[in-house]
């Protein structure tokens, strides 16, 4: 069971990240890569969220929503402990620190709207996971979803002088560089033996 | 009843230039991921589509009642409720792409084009209006989807819609259809949209 | 209504949260709970189509009493200890040439989550009449595609021990066709049916 969770740590960060092989978060990705401070702030702060909830949701469906047989409420159920969680989370960080709060504050909210978080639950369930199993792949989820983010900011502060076809400017270019990143990432698929 | 200008204009507008893919780049993470299929693509657009309309509908019909502290939970609340319903049919009535479809259902709530639309359209609008709105912007959400669905099929299977389009001179791209084809087909999309735009505006002038 | 009391800010959402609440979880049970049965029907039926398939035998595709009748002319469930849940230990085959054949369920992990798979085969425990995956959550579109049908017939008259090759040239007995793209399911499956052969032997005969 450990050794699987190692194996779906790395394939959540690296072979399969969940951002470059299944195109979730790409909402907030593309509008917020554009600068590296606000990408490190909310790649933080998606991967603290990320392992929170499919550890909180793990339990929240096998504990509450299996033994009632109301599986089929879990898109509702996942959703309300994503938001709640977040909100909890943000709630606590502005008592507690007001420098972490500055920094992370204004990212929290809009994380509830990821679809990367709620992705991660349900691929969970489908999986059929183990809570360990879970967590790490939430874990790994959102530190491969923060590197993809940080790679992108990265590049994309370098092509701010560069010259782009009128048509490719913004979106079209970072679609680009996406899916050139995504190339790359499937180049580590040589590297963890799964299965 | 709004007057017939609005009404054309709400659901033009999502079509064209305002599309909520390639103006906005919005909620292409649910749907992208299924797009190496046109079948698939074109189930899910249904979903996308049946959740944008009715949840427009249902919000702004229940708009002058919510409270609003608790609006986004409201919202959020009728759009999963109505994405599964969309997973409970198509599990009892089409057990095949259901599987095929796995999680991706699911992830129709965190679409954001659904929860703008609610914010930025049901809130203000009646409900008629604002059931075109949805109705309009699943339709400009899916035929981008569609598009690159059938490209995406086409070159990486030589297939569309399973039956064998192109011969067996045709080496598939194989990269087509692994995630980063979706990336690639998506810029050719938006880059060739916009530059017909920027052609339209230079001549306008 | 007083915009700033009491009422309108503590007590008002709090109602209205939970009437919209009830209001949607109840019609969204209604309709799970209307459509239960069907989804069960849909599960015990597929069982049974993925038997038939994987045992070579034709069946009214889309009409769920022809396929019950195909299915109790043409298999028998031996039950048994060492089938997990519901699942019978083994199925006992009448195929289409009057001989006498075996099906078996087979795992193994995949890329992504465990591949459940149903072999059939001949007499000789050997020779496979075909396969059904029942249970698999492979990338849709690359290793999703083992559930298409020219990758699930070219196991039709195979015997192991398989060797997976570039796809399109499978042409020996003990060769299969792989998934240009899929490589890890390609493997994984070809795991899984090397393991099919011998679960066949050792449930069959170790009765």
């Amino acid at each position: 069971m450990t050794a699987s969770s190692i194996a779906i740590f790395f394939a959540a960060i690296f072979t399969n990240n969940i951002l470059l092989s299944n195109y979730l978060g790409m909402c907030s990705f593309l509008s917020v890569s554009r600068e590296i401070k606000t990408s490190v702030g909310l790649g933080v702060a998606v991967i603290f969220v990320m392992a929170s909830t499919s550890a909180l949701n793990w339990l929240v469906y096998n504990y509450i929503l299996l033994p009632f047989g109301l599986e089929y409420l879990r898109f509702i159920v996942f959703i309300i402990v994503i938001a709640a969680f977040v909100q909890l989370v943000e709630m606590v960080i502005e008592r507690v620190s007001e420098v972490l709060y500055a920094a992370l504050g204004i990212f929290l909210p809009l994380i509830t709207v990821n679809c990367a978080i709620l992705g991660v639950s349900l691929f969970m369930v489908i999986r059929e996971y183990s809570l360990l199993e879970s967590f790490t792949f939430g874990l790994g989820s959102g530190i491969g979803w923060f590197l993809a983010i940080m790679a992108m900011a990265g590049i994309r502060q370098k092509l701010k002088r560069a010259r782009i076809p009128h048509g490719l400017e913004g979106a079209g270019i970072t679609l680009i560089i996406t899916g050139m990143m995504a190339l790359a990432f499937m180049g580590f698929s040589g590297m963890l033996p799964i299965g | 009843m709004a007057a017939p200008g609005k009404l054309k204009k709400t659901f033009r507008d999502p079509l064209g230039k305002n599309n909520p893919v390639f103006a906005q780049i919005l909620g292409i993470c649910s749907t992208l991921a299924v797009t190496n299929k046109l079948e698939n693509t074109v189930i899910m657009s249904l979903g996308v589509l049946f959740t944008t309309s009715l949840s427009g509908l249902t919000i702004s019909l229940i708009r002058k009642w919510i409270p609003a502290r608790v609006r986004m939970m409201v919202e959020t609340l009728i759009i999963a409720s109505f994405v599964i319903i969309v997973d409970i049919t198509l599990r009892a009535y089409m057990p095949e792409v259901w599987q095929q479809l796995g999680p991706y259902v699911g992830l129709i709530i965190t679409n954001c084009i659904i929860m703008g639309r609610a914010e930025a359209f049901a809130l203000n609008n009646p409900p008629g209006l604002s059931l075109v709105d949805g109705i309009a912007s699943g339709i400009g959400y899916s035929y981008v989807l569609i598009v690159i669905a059938f490209f995406r099929e086409l070159l990486g299977t030589g297939e569309v819609w399973g039956f064998t389009v192109l011969g067996s001179w045709w080496t598939n791209w194989s990269i087509m259809i692994m995630p980063p084809g979706a990336f690639f087909m998506l810029a050719i999309f938006i880059w060739f949209v916009k530059g017909m735009i920027i052609k339209e505006e230079e001549a306008a002038k | 209504m007083n915009k700033d009391g009491f009422y309108a800010t503590r007590i008002y959402p709090i109602i209205f949260m939970v009437l919209v609440t009830v209001v949607f979880i109840s019609g969204v049970s209604g309709i799970y709970l209307s459509t239960k049965d069907r989804v069960e029907l849909n599960e015990t039926i597929f069982q049974k189509m993925a038997v038939l398939y994987a045992a070579g035998i034709d069946y009214p595709e889309g009409d769920p009493q022809g396929i019950q009748r195909v299915y109790e002319q043409h298999v028998s469930e031996v039950a048994g200890t060492s089938g997990s849940d519901e699942e019978p230990r083994y199925f006992e085959l009448k195929l289409p040439d009057g001989e006498t054949g075996y099906a078996v369920f087979t795992r193994g992990a995949g890329l992504w989550g465990e591949i459940v798979a149903i072999f059939g085969f001949e007499q000789d425990l050997q020779t496979i009449t075909g396969v059904e995956f029942v249970e698999q959550n492979e990338t849709p579109g690359l290793g999703a595609r083992i559930t298409e049908d020219w990758f699930k017939q070219q196991f039709r008259g195979k015997r192991g021990p398989f060797e997976m090759v570039e796809e399109g040239t499978a042409d020996e007995v003990n060769e299969l066709d792989a998934i240009t793209g899929a490589t890890r399911t390609s493997d994984a499956v070809l795991k899984i049916a090397n393991r099919a052969t011998d679960t066949a032997q050792e449930k069959v005969k170790g009765e």
